[in-house]
This record gives structure tokens, sequence and C-alpha cells, in this order.
């Protein structure tokens, strides 16, 4: 396992933009069965705009995406400040990297099957990592 | 200090942020004003029921405002880390610079003419500069 606590993160931060990619991948393809030409688009367009016009397997890559700069941005934060204030034990580095694997594993539910019960499972002990990460965060930082 | 010049442009986009921020609401409040909206008796709205009755210009600084409110905030934790790893100079530097210059094209793009190609256009090459630094950081971090 690399050392620093940085590690986990840079490893999400990647794995963003490859679910931006992937959102690339599908909505064009997608956006095209649907005759939507991009280059006539009406000033102004946004990805939300899509919703009621592409297929739910689609836009779900998307909601993805958006998920991932959503609670992660606290994740970034709370490890940056770990690793500032000497708070990189195994046991930070282990949630951290429970953290990063439980968050691919909901891309890759939330992108694919989506079924809500196991979504919200994994989406709920990624953030038990993450509640931990804050506490010993706010320990590190105070002490 | 050499390791830490890519905090130049995330100084910079922070700023540009606040100055979206404040362009967001130098147009909104007096857009409320003419539609007769009145702040002082409204209870739980959020910005995004505006797009309903405020003009579309008007509502693009607020859906800048937001933009930078999620992409940027990968770029700002990857920059940051990289700065702390000793990777934040050179190269790295340059291309948070090239990031934070597509970004700020990016919102004048998206708050006057809001061509959605030209607007996807920047998007997407300030996407990849972002995978480049993602990429740097994965390597000096994990790969390393």
């Amino acid at each position: 396992m690399p050392e620093s606590l940085l590690a986990p993160g840079a490893v999400l931060a990647l794995w963003t933009l490859i679910m931006l990619g992937w959102v690339a991948a599908t909505r064009f393809g997608a956006m095209a069965k649907a005759g939507i030409d991009l280059k006539a688009a009406p000033p102004g367009g946004r990805g939300v705009d899509l919703e009621s016009v592409l297929p739910p397997l689609t836009n779900w890559k998307s909601h993805n995406y958006t998920h991932l700069l959503e609670q992660p941005t606290l994740f970034y934060a709370v490890t940056l400040f770990l690793h500032l204030s000497g708070g990189s034990t195994d046991l930070t580095r282990g949630l951290a990297w429970t953290y990063v694997v439980l968050r691919i594993v909901h891309s890759l539910w939330q992108a694919t099957v989506n079924r809500i019960p196991i979504r919200f499972a994994i989406f709920a002990l990624a953030t038990f990592c993450l509640f931990a990460l804050s506490v010993l965060a706010v320990i590190a930082t105070l002490g | 200090m050499e390791n830490n010049a890519i905090l130049g442009p995330v100084a910079t986009l922070a700023l540009w942020s606040m100055i979206m921020w404040v362009w967001m609401y130098a147009t909104r409040i007096p857009a409320m004003q003419r539609a007769k909206i009145d702040a002082a008796k409204m209870v739980g709205g959020t910005g995004k029921g505006l797009d309903d009755v405020l003009p579309p210009e008007v509502q693009w600084k607020a859906h800048n405002y937001n933009h930078l409110m999620e992409q940027p905030t990968v770029f700002y934790a990857v920059a940051l880390a990289l700065a702390i790893g000793g990777m934040g100079g050179g190269l790295n530097a340059q291309i948070a610079w090239a990031y934070v210059a597509l970004r700020i094209v990016h919102s004048l793009i998206q708050v006057t003419v809001n061509r959605v190609m030209w607007r996807f256009g920047v998007f997407a090459l300030a996407s990849l500069a972002l995978f480049a630094l993602c990429l740097h950081a994965f390597m000096g971090f994990v790969v390393h």
C-alpha cells in the first residue's frame, strides 16, 4: 500500500475524470439517437436539460459524476487536514482507502444496475468511513 | 517555493469564483426587483427556483457559479496534493494555469453568448488538463 495518505485522494480524483469520460462516451451516442444536434442547441443548454430526453441508463453516469463532486470534496479536505497535522496513521490510511474503494463500487453500481437499496448501503458505508476520518481530523488538528 | 508554484493558479481560480459570485448577485438582485419578487417574504426557496422566473442571461451567471463549485473542487484537491508532495512546480504548474485560464474563458462564454458547442469545447480542454494533473498525482502518490 502506498505510504501517503494523499494517495487514495489522487485515485478518487482520477476516477472522477474517468467517470466524466464515461459520461461523454455514452451521452453523445444517446444524443445522436434522440436526434439532438449540439451545434443547433439553443444558447444556455445544460446537462440537466437532458434529464427528460435521454434514457435513464445514460443519465445515471452523469448522476454519478455529479455525486462525485459532492461528498468527496469533504474527503479531500479532511485527508489534507490529516496529512498536514500528523494524522496519517494505519487507521486513517485504511479508512481513506476503504472510502475510495467504496466510492468506485458506488459509481459502478449507480452507472449500471442502480438498485437503490444496494446503492444506499454502499453510500452509507462510505459515509461511515468519512465520518470516522472527520472525527480523527478534528482530534489531529486540535490536538 | 518552486514546488508551490501551483498555488498561484489555485488562488486565482478561487478569486475568480468569488468574482462570479459578485457578478451573480449584481445581476440577480436587480432582476428580482424587476420581476417584483420580494425576498423579505420568501421562505425556503433555492436559487434553482429562479430559473422559472428570471431571464436566462441572469440565471447563466448562477449556472456558472454552481459549475465552479463542481469540477474545480477536484482541481483544488489535486493541486494541493501535488504541492504537498513536492510536485507543484514546472509542468504541473503550467498545466494548472492552463486549467484556470480555460475555466475563466468557460465562465465568460457561459455568462454571455452561452453557445453550447463553444462551452463544451472549452470544458473538454479544461477537463483534459485536469486529467493530466490527476494522472501525475496518481503516478506520484500511488505508482511511485
